[in-house]
């Protein structure tokens, strides 16, 4: 269904990839954990590697919960579907795209 | 003077009686907004206005609404009522109110003021003019009353721009700027029925309420004037609605399309005034789940929708996953708001042993299972001199704009995600509701200012924490945690003082 | 289904002055059914199927004049549609 309105209706959308030049926004869902109330947001190079991701944006973010430990993450999801990172590939060559929502698990304690 | 008429006859004198066809302009020139919904009306004088307001009734009781009004705010500053509240922590409710709720009542005078100039008829026109005006009273009255405490606490002083700019304040202003950019059927149903009628009870009377309960008086007082003028608004979305539904049959599924849209649009919102409710107040008045189940379900599910399915109108699609969710919602945003604490223009905290219990009461299925777990935890990491902030930007929706923090249907433990793809881009949405209203109109929502976002695309003043919040014109002590912070410290050394300036008996 | 009849409506009112206490008393006795529940600062008053406020009962309880206008400056909410107001009553029921 289109918008009703009083002319023609057609306005970019504000958050579409190439606003972002080089880099795209990826949300990693630490999936088990309710101490997170949400997905992280990230703007992220399409070109950097999973590992340097990780190393670079991921950890720091999952830190927040102190007992978070890094490299446990496991069960890995690409919007949904079981996946399973290569460390060495970048997240373009990985298929992750714009907004997409990557999800793993991890142990923790509440 | 002769005397008065009666009312019935003063109204259609002083209203209907001021109305005049135009005869050298075509009247869809004159109002071209109220046809290319497709709503159709026969006959606008069908209208009617049970108030029968007139202006010389409407001004002479407003003006005695404003009197009382004022005499307690000046009672209130005179007697150093500030000192007399529940507790320091009871004010964040009510910056959240003055940056989320009172710029509301602005953009609700901007849309009646549009309706009273757009409807053919001189009934509708008459009664959106007199909101317009109401909506322009409460937006002053609430900055006059909360002004009063901007001397003393943190968090009151830019409460404008930030409900242009805060992430969080995006939730209810991008829900008024899509009634706004309706047609004027559709905001009328958006905002004078689905908000007004269905929904208004719930964000304030429980909550003036608890105004009262913790010695708040003037917010409890320009809250129910407020109010009484919401009782005349009430009117026109119901009048509204059976109005429409009675012109035209064609007129029914596009009414029911945007009330199941618009109650979605409009309980999304409310969360944030459930968060308020079980978790800001130091005094508890009524739990969410109690307003909701009173204001919601008895009145409105059991009360009005028997009703209107005269006209073959159902309760809301999606009404059934509001319902599941009052067990849950209050919880799932508060503690989005105490992690994210650190962007907000309000402090919060670890809910004290006391208010544990009594969510636990009030919730005996969801909080000692779900949320205390965390409350605890959140308060250990605290006791270690450290404090729970989520070191990040969330995922947003796309419709609603809250972080996604809601959970699957039927499982408080998994949070729910959907995703539409349009036009080759993918969208990230927090429920079915918000994706059946994403699906239904791709092209409006695609442009939503999503404060997430934004950041990342360089728009909210840079790239780091400490320049968002400067850009924010949150300053140091507006935000963060409650314990330690300059409102806690300013309350106990004002509290200290009057106990030392108080001689005690029996000394 | 429930009927119109039997389906409740009210009207929340505030509680703090003296003419409030006087048009919540008329309306207890214009409505002998109704159900009254205290909030702080305010009292909700509930009827099964019709609710009426009588401009003559809360003239004699007030000892003065009142039009029904004034109403306005008692009520915090309502529920139920508005089918009559008029100089001597207004009336709050249900339709279908």
């Amino acid at each position: 269904m289109a918008v009703k309105a009083l002319y023609e209706y057609d306005h970019p959308s504000r958050s579409r990839q190439e606003l972002y030049g080089d880099d795209e926004l990826v949300h990693v869902w630490w999936e088990n954990n309710p101490m997170f109330c949400a997905a992280a947001c990230f703007r992220v190079p399409t070109a950097i590697g999973w590992r340097e991701f990780i190393e670079q944006m991921v950890n720091p973010w999952a830190a927040s919960d102190p007992d978070f430990q890094p490299g446990s993450p496991t069960d890995w999801t690409l919007d949904g579907q079981p996946w399973q990172p290569d460390e060495a590939r970048s997240l373009a060559d990985l298929g992750i795209g714009h907004k997409s929502v990557v999800s793993f698990r991890a142990p923790t304690t509440i | 003077m002769a005397k008065k008429l009666p009312l019935k006859q003063r109204y259609a004198a002083l209203t209907r009686d001021v109305h005049w066809d135009p005869s050298y302009v075509a009247a869809e020139k004159v109002f071209p907004h109220t046809t290319f919904e497709g709503i159709k009306i026969h006959d606008w004088s069908k209208w009617e206005d049970p108030f029968r307001l007139t202006v010389d009734a409407y001004h002479k009781y407003q003006a005695e609404k404003d009197k009382r009004l004022y005499a307690v705010l000046d009672g209130f500053a005179q007697s150093q009522g500030h000192l007399t509240l529940s507790d320091g922590r009871y004010l964040n409710a009510m910056k959240l109110f003055l940056q989320g709720v009172t710029p509301l009542e602005y953009a609700s005078h901007r849309l009646f003021a549009d309706l009273s100039r757009n409807f053919n008829g001189p009934g509708p026109r008459f009664a959106a003019l007199c909101q317009s005006i109401d909506e322009l009273r409460h937006t002053q009255t609430e900055i006059h009353t909360l002004s009063n405490y901007n001397k003393y606490y943190p968090g009151f002083h830019n409460w404008r721009e930030m409900h242009d700019r805060v992430w969080y304040l995006s939730v209810p202003k991008s829900f008024f700027d899509d009634a706004l950019a309706a047609g004027p059927f559709e905001s009328l149903i958006a905002i004078s029925f689905s908000f007004e009628y269905l929904l208004t009870n719930l964000l304030f009377v429980p909550f003036m309420s608890a105004a009262s309960f913790n010695g708040d008086m003037p917010s409890m007082t320009f809250g129910f004037s407020a109010q009484s003028d919401e009782s005349r608004h009430m009117t026109l979305g119901l009048e509204s609605i059976k109005f429409l539904l009675e012109q035209d049959e064609g007129n029914v599924p596009i009414i029911q399309d945007w009330i199941d849209k618009w109650f979605w649009r409009g309980y999304r919102v409310t969360a944030l005034v459930a968060a308020m409710l079980d978790y800001m107040l130091p005094r508890k008045v009524m739990s969410w789940k109690e307003a909701f189940e009173l204001y919601f379900e008895e009145q409105m599910l059991n009360g009005l929708f028997p009703d209107l399915a005269y006209y073959g109108i159902r309760p809301p699609r999606h009404v059934e996953q509001a319902i599941a969710e009052k067990d849950l919602v209050s919880h799932q945003v508060y503690w989005t708001l105490y992690q994210f604490g650190f962007a907000a223009a309000f402090t919060t905290t670890v809910p004290e042993p006391s208010e544990m219990e009594w969510l636990a009461q009030q919730y005996p299925d969801s909080f000692d299972k779900h949320y205390r777990p965390l409350w605890n935890k959140a308060k250990r990491i605290q006791d270690g001199g450290d404090r729970f902030f989520f070191q990040g930007l969330p995922e947003l929706c796309q419709v609603c704009q809250i972080p996604m923090t809601f959970t699957e249907p039927g499982d408080p433990t998994r949070i729910a995600q959907r995703a539409s793809v349009f036009d080759g881009e993918r969208y990230n949405l927090c429920s079915d509701g918000c994706q059946w209203i994403f699906d239904r109109e791709p092209e409006k929502y695609r442009q939503a200012w999503l404060p997430v976002h934004q950041i990342y695309q360089g728009n909210c003043g840079g790239p780091s924490v400490p320049e968002v919040l400067e850009w924010y014109g949150i300053t140091d002590g507006d935000n963060g945690e409650y314990l330690g912070s300059v409102e806690h410290r300013h309350w106990q050394q004002w509290h200290a003082q009057q106990a030392e300036q108080t001689a005690p008996m029996g000394s | 289904m429930t009927t119109a009849g039997t389906r409740t409506v009210g009207v929340d009112l505030q509680e703090s002055s003296e003419d409030n206490r006087r048009i919540i008393e008329a309306i207890e006795r214009d409505n002998p059914d109704c159900r009254i529940k205290h909030f702080p600062g305010l009292i909700k008053i509930q009827v099964p199927g019709r609710l009426v406020v009588r401009r003559e009962t809360v003239e004699e309880l007030l000892g003065r004049e009142w039009e029904t206008h004034e109403f306005q400056m008692a009520i915090v909410t309502y529920y139920g549609h508005i089918q009559e107001y008029d100089d001597d009553e207004i009336v709050l029921a249900w339709d279908h």
